[in-house]
This record gives C-alpha cells, sequence and structure tokens, in this order.
C-alpha cells in the first residue's frame, strides 16, 4: 500500500508512567472504514489524540498522505486533513447550530448577523443529512443530531481522516444505524473513516478493516474484517487468558452475538422477597431532561434485577431522576427498602439503601478534576454530618482497598478522576455505589463505552449484589444487555409502562411495546 | 510530581514572573530595578522592626484570605471580602459604641461577636439570591462592597461622628483605650492568639472534616454532589457565611486594634488583597498563610520607601497589580511552563 492515508511509525506516549502507547507503528488504506478496538485505557482514544496533533509522542512520526507531519500540533495536522470527533462532544450548549458551526471553523469572520451563519451553513449540514434547522439552540437537540453536527464541523475544511472516537456509545440502536449510514456515503466520498469502538457487533457491521490496541501495543491490524470471525476479535482484545474466563454468555452478550435466551432463566427470585422499590402511582412534571412521567407504578423485589427497555427520550430518565429525588413528584408514593421516602430528601433515600449510578459518568457520576479518593468517599461522607471529623489518610486506604478489589487501573488515590480511562472511570463509581449496605442500586446506562471485560464484569457484579438480596433497576438502550441479566424486563414509552416481559425474552414483542404498536 | 509541591511551585513561579515584569516597568520609569527591590525587600523584612509591621498587615489579610479561599473552594466567587471587612468594622463599632462603659471583658467579646456577624450576614444576601434564584454573586458581592464603602461614610459622617474631628475625612469616635486589642502599631498576642486560632480552625475545617471534602467536590462539581445527596446550598450558603464572618472579624481586629477609630474609606485595598493572597495560594489554608506574610511585607514596605529611601509607593502597587495580572495567566501559561518543564524533565 503505497501512500497510505495516515500512518503512524513507532509511536510512543507516557504519561508519567502508565505507558499509553508503545512503538505503535500503524497504516489505514485511503477511502476505507477502519475500526479501532480494545480494552478501556488501551490507548486507543490517545492514538487518535496522536493522529490529531493534540498530543506529542516522545518518540515515534505521524505521517499523513504519505508526508510526514510534525506530531504535537493540531494546525498542522488539520492542515493535512485529520479531524477527530471527540469521545465526549464538546459543542456549546447554548450556542445555536449556526454559531456552534461557525465556532468550529476557521473562517470565523469578526463580525456576522445572525441570519447570514444560518444561510452559510444550512447548505453544508445539508449535504451531510443533517437534517436540522441551523437556528435551534444545541442544548435542544437529539443527541444523535448533535453528533452529526459535530461530524459536519469535522468536514468543515476538506478533512480526508475522519477519527470518531467511540461514536456509538452515545447512540440509541437506530441512531447508530444513521450514524454508519452517514460513515458509509463518507467512505464513499473518499474519507477515510477511524472509529474507535468496542462491540464487536458494530466493527463487523461498518468496518472494512480492524486494529486491535491492548495495554498500548498493537496486538494486530489493520486486518480484514472479512478474515476475522467475532470470537478471534473478541479474544484478541482481551487476550487469550481473560476470554477464557468470562461466562460464555456474557461473552456473546457483550460482543453482540446475541443473549442465549435460557441465561438467567436458572435465578429464581423467591416469591416471598420484600420488595426494595415499591413506587405507586408516580407522577412528575416534564422538564428539559425529557418527558413526564405519567401515573407509573413499578416494583423491585430483593434478589430481583428489572430491565427498563425504550427508546430514549421516553423517560427513563426522568424515572431515574424521581427516584433519586432530583425532579418531584407531583403525585403517588415511593418506597425504598420498605421504607417510606416519598417526601425524603436523597441522602434519606440513600441511607434507606438506594445507589445511583448515573447516566453521565463524567457529570453525574465524578467530579474529573477532584481526587480519586475524594469522589470515592462522597457517598460516605454525606451520610455523615457535615462538621464530622475525617481521617484522609484512613480514607485514602480504604478507597485504596475498595478500588483494588474492583480492578481498578489507577496510580494513586491522589489522581484526578479525570485521567483516568472510561471504563476504570465507571469502575470507581461501581466501587462506591455497590456496598454491602446497598438495597436497591439503580444502573443507568452502566456499560456504556466500556469494554468486552469490564462489561461483563459490571454484569457479574450487578448479579454479585442480586443474589446478596440486592434489589437491581437496570435501565440501558442495549437489549441483548437487558435481555442477558434482567429477571424482568418493563418496556417505557411516553413515562408510562408499555408491557412487562420475563424470560425467554422476544424481541419481537419488546421491540412492538418499545414502539407502541399493538401487535 | 506531587500535587501539592506543583502548586507551591506554581505559585512561586508566578510571583517572580511578576516581579520580573515589574522590574521591566521601573527600569523604564528611570528607577534602578535591582535598588528598587532592595529597598523594597529591606523595607518589607530586613530593616530592624520590619517583621513586626510585616506581621501587622499579614495577620488581618490572612484572616480575610482564610475565608475567601473557603468560598473559592466551593466554587462561589465571593469578591465582597472588602464589604464583609467593612460591615464587620461598622458593626463591631456600634456594639462598643452601645455598651461604652461596660467591662472589657463584656465589650471585646461583643464586639467581636457582632464584626463577625456582621460581615457574615454581609455575605448572606448575595449567598442567598444566587442560591435561590441563580443570581450571579460576583454581580451582588461586588455592589455589596460599594454599598459597604457608602455605609461606611454615612456611619463615620453620621451617627457615630466624631465631633472633635477635623479632618477632611470624618471618622467615629475612637475607641476607648481600655477596649482595644493592640496599641497603632497593630501586633499584640491577642490578634497573633486569634489569627493562630482561626489558622488552625480553617485547616481542620478544610482538611480534616466531612465539610472540606465535600465542599471541594462541589466547588468542582456541584452536579455530582447533587446526585450524592447533597444538599448543594447547605454547602454553598455555610462557604457563603464563613467567608464573609473571618472577612467581618479581619474588620472588627482593624478597628479594635491598630486604627481604634473607623474612617470613612479605610483600608479601601484590604479585601482584594487578600483575594490576591488566596488565588496565588491556590487556595490552600498554609499556602495562604506564607502568601499573606509576603503580602504583609509589601504593605509595610510601601510605608517605608517614600519616607526612608525616598521611592514612591506606587512601586507596591505596581507589584500588586501585575500578581493580579498574573493571576489570570496562572491556569493556562504557567501550567503550560510547568507541563514543559516535566516533559523535558
Ligand atoms: N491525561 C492523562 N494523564 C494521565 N494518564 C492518562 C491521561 N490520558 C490517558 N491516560 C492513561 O493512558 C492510558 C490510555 O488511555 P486512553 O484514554 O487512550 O484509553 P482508551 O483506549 O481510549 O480507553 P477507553 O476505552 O476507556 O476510552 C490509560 O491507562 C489512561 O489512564
Ligand atoms: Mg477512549
Amino acid at each position: 500500500m503505497d501512500n497510505p492515508a495516515l500512518e503512524c511509525r513507532d509511536v510512543t506516549v507516557a504519561y508519567g508512567s502508565v505507558m499509553a502507547l508503545s512503538g505503535v507503528g500503524i497504516a489505514f488504506e485511503r477511502g476505507k472504514i477502519h475500526a479501532v478496538v480494545g480494552q478501556n485505557g488501551a490507548g486507543k482514544t490517545t492514538f487518535a489524540r496522536v493522529a490529531a496533533g493534540l498530543v506529542r509522542p516522545a518518540v515515534g512520526e505521524l505521517r499523513i498522505n504519505g508526508q510526514q507531519v510534525k506530531t504535537g500540533k493540531v494546525k498542522d495536522a488539520r492542515a493535512a486533513g485529520v479531524e477527530l470527533v471527540h469521545q465526549s462532544f464538546a459543542l456549546p450548549p447554548s450556542f445555536t447550530v449556526a454559531e456552534a458551526m461557525e465556532f468550529g471553523s476557521d473562517r470565523g469572520a469578526a463580525i456576522f448577523t445572525r441570519s447570514a451563519l444560518q444561510k452559510r451553513w444550512a447548505p453544508h449540514l445539508k449535504s451531510l443529512d443533517v437534517n436540522v434547522d441551523p437556528k435551534r439552540r444545541v442544548r435542544d437537540l437529539p443527541v444523535e443530531t448533535q453528533q452529526g453536527i459535530e461530524i459536519a464541523r469535522a468536514l468543515v475544511a476538506d478533512a480526508r481522516v475522519l477519527i470518531l472516537d467511540e461514536p456509538t456509545a452515545v447512540l440509541s440502536p437506530s441512531g447508530i444505524e444513521m450514524l454508519f449510514e452517514r460513515v458509509r456515503k463518507l467512505r464513499d466520498r473518499g474519507v477515510t473513516v477511524i472509529l474507535i469502538l468496542h462491540k464487536i457487533r458494530e466493527v463487523l457491521a461498518i468496518a472494512d478493516t480492524v486494529s486491535v490496541l491492548r495495554g498500548g501495543r498493537l496486538v494486530d491490524g489493520p486486518v480484514a474484517c472479512a478474515e476475522i470471525g467475532a470470537k478471534r476479535l473478541a479474544e484478541m482484545i482481551v487476550g487469550p487468558a481473560v476470554a477464557r474466563t468470562l461466562a460464555s454468555g456474557d461473552a456473546d452478550a457483550a460482543t453482540g452475538r446475541g443473549a442465549p435466551a435460557a441465561h438467567t432463566a436458572n435465578h429464581h427470585t423467591p416469591a416471598d422477597a420484600g420488595l426494595v422499590l415499591d413506587m405507586r402511582g408516580v407522577s412528575t412534571l416534564s422538564d428539559a431532561e425529557g418527558p413526564a412521567l405519567r401515573d407509573l407504578s413499578l416494583t423491585i423485589k430483593a434478589g430481583e434485577i428489572v430491565g427498563i427497555a425504550g427508546v430514549e427520550g421516553n423517560g427513563q430518565r426522568t424515572l431515574v431522576r424521581a427516584i433519586a429525588d432530583l425532579v418531584d413528584a407531583t403525585h403517588g408514593t415511593l418506597a425504598v427498602g420498605g421504607v417510606d421516602v416519598t417526601a425524603a430528601p436523597l441522602a434519606r433515600r440513600r441511607a434507606a439503601g438506594l445507589r445511583v449510578i448515573p447516566f453521565e459518568r463524567n457529570t453525574e457520576g465524578l467530579s474529573l478534576s477532584s481526587s480519586l479518593w475524594e469522589n470515592w468517599s462522597a457517598r460516605e461522607l454525606l451520610q455523615s454530618r457535615l462538621l464530622s471529623a475525617i481521617n484522609p489518610a484512613r480514607l485514602k486506604k480504604r478507597c485504596d482497598e475498595a478500588l483494588q478489589a474492583w480492578g481498578v487501573h489507577y496510580a494513586t488515590t491522589g489522581q484526578q478522576a479525570g485521567s483516568l480511562s472510561g471504563g476504570n472511570a465507571q469502575k470507581v463509581i461501581l466501587a462506591r455505589e455497590v456496598d454491602a449496605d446497598a438495597k436497591l442500586i439503580i444502573a443507568a446506562q452502566p456499560t456504556r463505552g466500556l469494554d468486552i471485560g469490564a462489561t461483563a464484569f459490571v454484569w457479574q457484579s450487578l448479579r454479585e449484589a442480586r443474589d446478596r438480596g440486592c434489589g437491581v433497576l437496570l435501565i440501558s438502550s442495549d437489549l441483548d444487555e437487558l435481555f442477558d441479566i434482567s429477571d424482568r424486563v418493563v418496556v417505557m414509552l411516553s413515562g408510562e409502562v408499555a408491557g412487562t416481559f420475563s424470560a425467554p425474552y422476544r424481541i419481537g414483542a419488546v421491540g412492538a411495546a418499545m414502539t407502541g404498536v399493538s401487535q | 510530581m506531587t500535587g501539592k509541591f506543583v502548586s507551591v511551585l506554581r505559585g512561586l513561579i508566578f510571583i517572580v514572573i511578576a516581579l520580573a515584569l515589574c522590574g521591566v516597568i521601573f527600569q523604564f520609569a528611570g528607577y534602578s530595578a535591582l535598588g528598587m527591590f532592595h529597598s523594597v525587600a529591606e523595607g518589607a523584612f530586613f530593616r530592624p522592626g520590619a517583621w513586626q509591621q510585616s506581621l501587622r498587615w499579614a495577620l488581618p489579610l490572612f484572616i480575610t484570605a482564610a475565608g475567601v479561599g473557603i468560598s473559592f473552594r466551593a466554587g462561589y466567587f465571593n469578591i465582597g471580602a472588602q464589604g464583609q471587612f467593612y460591615l464587620g468594622a461598622i458593626c463591631a463599632a456600634f456594639m462598643a459604641e452601645w455598651l461604652n462603659g461596660a467591662p472589657a471583658f463584656v465589650v471585646i467579646p461583643a464586639c467581636f461577636a457582632a464584626g463577625m456577624t456582621g460581615g457574615a450576614l454581609w455575605a448572606l444576601w448575595p449567598g442567598l439570591l444566587r442560591l435561590q434564584s441563580g443570581t450571579d454573586e460576583v454581580i451582588t458581592t461586588l455592589m455589596g462592597n460599594f454599598l459597604a464603602g457608602l455605609l461606611l461614610v454615612y456611619v463615620t459622617a453620621g451617627p457615630l461622628k466624631d465631633p472633635s474631628g477635623s479632618g477632611q475625612q470624618a471618622s467615629s469616635r475612637p475607641l476607648a483605650a481600655a477596649y482595644r486589642i493592640s496599641d497603632s502599631l497593630g501586633l499584640s498576642p491577642t490578634i497573633i492568639v486569634i489569627a493562630a486560632l482561626v489558622a488552625l480552625a480553617m485547616w481542620l475545617l478544610v482538611n480534616r472534616t466531612a465539610f472540606g471534602v465535600l465542599a471541594s467536590l462541589a466547588g468542582r462539581n456541584p452536579t455530582m454532589v447533587q446526585w450524592q445527596g447533597a444538599t448543594v446550598w447547605r454547602l454553598g450558603l455555610s462557604s457563603f457565611l464563613i467567608s464573609g464572618a473571618l472577612a467581618g472579624l479581619a474588620g472588627t481586629i482593624e478597628f479594635m486594634g491598630p486604627n481604634g477609630r473607623l474612617a470613612g474609606g479605610f483600608l479601601p485595598t484590604h479585601g482584594f488583597t487578600a483575594i490576591l493572597i488566596a488565588l496565588v495560594a491556590n487556595l490552600s489554608v498554609v499556602g495562604t498563610a506564607f502568601v499573606s506574610v509576603f503580602f504583609g511585607g509589601l504593605a509595610s514596605a510601601a510605608l517605608y520607601l517614600p519616607i526612608m529611601a525616598g521611592l514612591p509607593s506606587a512601586a507596591i502597587e505596581i507589584i500588586n497589580a501585575a500578581i493580579a495580572l498574573f493571576i489570570t495567566a496562572k491556569s493556562g501559561f504557567v501550567d503550560r511552563l510547568l507541563a514543559f518543564g516535566r516533559r523535558s524533565a
């Protein structure tokens, strides 16, 4: 292959003692869709940031279209046609679409009018099939559209290589289809697309080649997807040793090959188990986060995992916020662990055994610029009086123990939570929220952005919590995940319960309930 | 490098750069930069008696700055220290007036209580507005400074006016000698003990209580602590109240100690210097103590320069301004410098 679209030679990046990339040499052929996969912390994002000039490797060179480009210079990488869409979006929420586009382009004039901006950007958005009114504000748009805008923004300056870091993590299944359609069109226009992905099913569905990173090294790649099976790919990602330890059902569900229906059937919640969640006729007002709950009743027994299925934006977020007292219920009652908490603030609900793994790991779950031990201790500290004395050395030690028990990769408990890779950050939240006193665990998209091994680990942990007598409410947009570990699946539609299913699940029936089609 | 070391280093680099800029300015203004720095150092720390003078300024500044640090940590940019300082002094003065004649052991504690309450109340309303309706506390506390300044002018020219005063600046009746906590040199065991107690209490509060950890988490990410079940307004309001109370305490000390009376517009930059101190110290309590001594030294040099060295005291204002200027650059510029050092190390 001469003049690959993007080539790295012997790239090494170290953060302190952590080798994020060591000696990675890889070349991507022009006009194809390439997938890059690997476990959390494997160095995928770091690789993307090197390619986009955001990180300067200690050694190694970067070639774009056969031309050597100075490393660590965003301008040079851009000029050579490399654009990166970040793992977490960076659009200013209060901007209009047109403003966000202008803000991201280099042509920004000093003075402009709104209407001129709108006129300028409408055709560009249209040409990329991003159907959105450029007058709308970014924060009011669904996440699929926001991503479309991010991509459009990256393509303003005639990008030849587009890198998308975990673009599917935020999308619903239909959003993923839309994204893939968009990516294929770009490829057909000659753009080289590099996708960082976790789900093997997605890799096989979209990519022409796949490359695997593990522990900062290139395991293999780019290999043609046609030549590699899902099983082999899974093994390359986690390493043969770990691959053997994955429960077979989990491995299948995590790689996206569908959950065997029988997997959870052998678990039986005792019929006389007490209710850890008893929600009766709860209604809320609708707010910016989603539609109102309407007369919603939901119960979870001790030792039961209840999955919530639904198209994103049908009240799942409101449900979690209502249980966590972050939105006021106008009607109805709520009991957690047998204690009526209808009027109780979240601190009291947590005291009754409620634990929450929130939707947004980086904003709701962790304070990224605070240390790991502070993040980890927050739950406990809030259960004590504000002026109660603490012993930081002991908290740090206990945090160390907890994080190690959960297999978090970190250097010290004093390091910022933001320096962990996505999977490790999620494990910190789990280490905080899944403790011995938990009675009801709300897990909202707990495996979003996690690799196969970490995903299986989260599921295993939730199952263990269930076996200890915890109730678990799992909200996920991934039906494989729901079917794999739920004892019961409840479908939400427009803030109401649209159906309850138990194993063996029939995807047709659940899907129909999700879209409101009566069968 | 550990976080603590980096933050100390950052503070130092930051002052050195600011001083270098001042050196250039002095040189262009026709003074010898080295001579100027020499005189400043002498005025601050090396002439006989300089340390007492520097501590006289450093201690009240430290008390206010420690409070500023608490509210900044919690994520509230309370820049109203100056107003809260004035309110503390005013309330203490009214209390002293009201109890005039009572024994000192009653009056002095009552004045302290009044001063701290006054400062806290002057921080309470911006705090409530912020937490109730999201009103930007930068605006309200800044406005509060002007209001407090005018209030001070009013009380010194009105209710508390000293009829025998003949100066241009109206001032209040002097505090009876029995109630003074220091002479006009301004350093006394009482003040040292108070400052030490404040240092200890604030260090414990920040480093050894649940409040310290939670407030710092809330300051960095309020959403996260909300999901943990914190009542954010409680954390927020307490930090407003603590910072106000400490500024009020410093005002009380200045009134009952070195000044002995209120004068319209006295110590007009106290609160702002305290904000600088807190920022340079990166909000750490120990750091604040050291940086306060540095700024106390500058304050004492400002008095020394024109009298003993025949140099303009504006030099000190330039140094302060340069440091303030670099504070905005701190996060970006100095961090890049540090990162560069780390890479080449
Ligand atoms: N700014 C940083 N400071 C310190 N360590 C870092 C930093 N950025 C990344 N790392 C470390 O480098 C390694 C690679 O991180 P990277 O973000 O590239 O992983 P990733 O493959 O993208 O993971 P994920 O799937 O979780 O997003 C991790 O161990 C991570 O902790
Ligand atoms: Mg990543």
